[in-house]
């Protein structure tokens, strides 16, 4: 089984928010939003910055709301790790929402839970995820596990040459 | 353990949890699972669910069939444990006969606490709620009842009140204390609560309980300690639950409220575990043993037991007492201790239940400890990870009051959220179980 997930480059995210705009455009949805984009200040005037995190499900590994379901609607797929709901077993308890530290799990006007599905049928047909299609920083990726990290590791060893090369440590390295 | 027998005691959500996880763990030996019930496991808080038509009456067995066979666990369904000993290892079942564990696990979980008031357990109009067959006989007698008496104003109890009322049955809600959902609920949503149920068409009546029932052959008449007489077609009594564990010598096993244990589920006997609503378990985090009732909490407990007894050192990294529950068209979630005790305990309130979600927050030195929500549940989740983290509550929450919108509160659980991401290791856990992904946003984080 080849675990996807998703990574976010917090330097390049812009909180533009297109890619929740993407995700509900993909999935139908008005007032409901799979992917949350939440904006942190730090530092005091004059050293001050913002961060931007685009954050949808996770799909863990071990997924806590996989556990807490108590009719087991929830599963985890095996071809891409994909931690899916079958709406049709969900009876809306919020058990899940409660097990969640990410916020994933939606409650659509129906009382049945719904969340970021990771495009699991765009990833069938070989597309990206909505949102990673749509973001104009490419802040945001979906692919196997090893090969996210193996592009944050090399980003990051490149960004750390060069600021040896510059005599100064980067920030986040 | 690779070998040998492992006995786990119950059919509920520990139990079958831990079956599951021991055979995923690796565990090849022989796993007999004991319960006094001739059924597959069933989930008792389903069984409101079916009560509200969402769910046909088979949606109550979790399970897929096959799913003890697809586990190669042998069950002995509808046999009592009578007795068991730790020290020589071996538990004695209802027709005498012994059988000999190298491991054991405790998932018997609990049933209603009945009080001992005059003419109660006699009466053939009184209902408790927790496993199948009364789930079944309450059923048939919601069909014909017009009016009924709900006694306690616990979780089981709001959720019967609210059953009744919906199905046009005029329900009388009766409370000992002050308030309602005493447990873990702040007294001023309590009081939020109770005036919504009010408003439902629900009689609530505090500070009373009942002094005697007496049968009229078709129903009951209650005599109030308030010198009131109700009279009612059913009468359901939900004032608690207490631990199965009549088949336990408390001399051979340290029992508090449950029966203690570790955070690897060991309890103070040698091979001998205990999970669900049949233990209480130690929070590594707060150092005290919790006893904690939700089926999300008994499937993590009853996993670190499997695999402890697979050999895999797993441990529950901490649990906070929680629960999430629809009620009416409001969904209300408590997470940690809303009454922290000593130390500088401040509350702190937000919006409005029908306009966005009323969230009230408890805080303790300025740490966060616990929360109240109506209709904004989405705060629980994260909010829960950021108290097993010991999160300061931001100055902006602790200067607030009945004034600041609800997205104050939102923007710094979105902070919460985000928090360190901690590589230790975690295994189970339903309360604050931080997911491990290998690549997340949390991952790329680098704090300034």
């Amino acid at each position: 089984m080849t675990q996807y997930a998703f990574s976010l480059d917090p330097s390049r995210c812009s909180g533009c928010r297109a890619c929740i705009v993407a995700c509900q455009d993909q999935n139908d949805l008005e007032a409901v939003a799979f992917r949350h984009v939440t904006d942190h200040e730090a530092g005091a005037y004059p050293d001050v910055r913002v961060s931007h995190f685009s954050i949808a499900c996770q799909h863990c590994g071990d997924a806590p709301c996989v556990l807490v379901c108590p009719t087991r609607a929830i599963s985890r797929r095996d071809s891409d790790g994909a931690v899916l709901v079958a709406r049709d077993l969900c009876i809306g308890c919020h058990s899940c929402e409660l097990a969640c530290p990410f916020g994933a799990p939606q409650f659509a006007s129906d009382g049945r839970m719904d969340k970021c599905d990771l495009c699991h049928g765009r990833l069938d047909h070989g597309l990206t995820p909505a949102c990673v299609r749509v973001c104009p920083t490419r802040a945001l990726q979906c692919g196997p596990v090893e090969e996210l990290s193996a592009r944050k590791a090399e980003a990051a060893s490149v960004r750390l040459l060069e600021s040896l090369g510059r005599g100064t440590v980067p920030d986040g390295a | 353990m690779r070998n040998g027998r492992f006995v786990i005691l119950g059919n509920g959500g520990a139990a079958v949890s831990a079956a599951e996880a021991a055979r995923l763990s690796g565990y090849r030996g022989e796993i007999l699972l004991v319960s006094d019930v001739a059924e597959p496991a069933f989930n008792p808080m389903l069984s409101p669910y079916y009560f509200k038509g969402k769910i046909p009456w088979a949606g109550c067995y979790p399970l897929a069939a096959g799913f003890y066979r697809d586990h190669d666990v042998a069950c002995r369904l509808g046999e009592p444990v009578v007795a068991l000993d730790p020290d020589r290892r071996r538990i004695t079942l209802g027709d005498g006969r012994t059988v000999a564990y190298d491991a054991c696990l405790i998932a018997t979980g609990a049933a209603p606490a009945v009080p001992p008031i005059p003419g109660l357990r006699e009466s053939a109009h009184a209902f408790t709620l927790r496993n199948a067959a009364s789930a079944r006989r309450l059923d048939e007698q919601m069909l014909t009842a017009r009016r009924a008496i709900v006694f306690g104003v616990s979780l089981v109890g709001m959720k019967m009140a609210e059953i009744l009322a919906r199905r046009g049955i005029a329900v009388v809600l009766l409370g000992r204390g002050r308030q309602v959902l005493s447990r873990g609920t702040h007294p001023a949503v309590a009081a939020v609560l109770r005036r919504y149920i009010e408003a439902r068409g629900v009689d609530v009546r505090l500070g009373c309980t009942i002094a005697g029932v007496e049968d009229t052959g078709n129903g009951v008449l209650c005599r109030l300690s308030d010198g009131t007489t109700e009279p009612a077609d059913i009468l359901l009594v939900c004032t608690g639950i207490r631990p199965n564990l009549a088949f336990l010598d408390c001399g051979q096993v340290t029992i508090d409220q449950a029966v203690l244990t570790d955070e690897r589920m060991r309890t103070s006997a040698d091979g001998l575990y205990a999970a669900g609503d049949a233990c209480q378990a130690l929070n590594p985090i707060t150092g005290r043993h919790d006893w904690l009732g939700t089926w999300g909490n008994a499937c993590a407990q009853g996993r670190v037991a499997g695999r402890q007894v697979a050999g895999v050192d797993a441990a529950l990294p901490g649990a906070l007492p929680q629960h999430v529950s629809p009620f009416f068209d409001w969904t209300y979630a408590h997470v940690g201790d809303i009454q922290p005790g000593d130390g500088d305990v401040r509350h702190v309130a937000f919006g409005d239940a029908e306009d966005g979600g009323y969230a009230l927050f408890s805080f303790r030195d300025g740490i966060v400890t616990g929360a109240n929500m109506i209709n904004c549940a989405h705060l629980a989740g994260p909010l829960k990870s950021a108290i097993l983290r010991g999160a300061r509550g931001d100055e902006r929450l602790l200067r607030g009051g009945d004034g600041h919108p609800l997205a104050a509160a939102e923007s710094i659980l979105d902070g919460c959220r985000l928090g360190r991401l901690d590589h230790r290791q975690h295994d189970g856990g339903a309360g604050g179980r931080r997911a491990r992904p290998a690549v997340t946003a949390a991952g790329a984080f680098s704090p300034p």
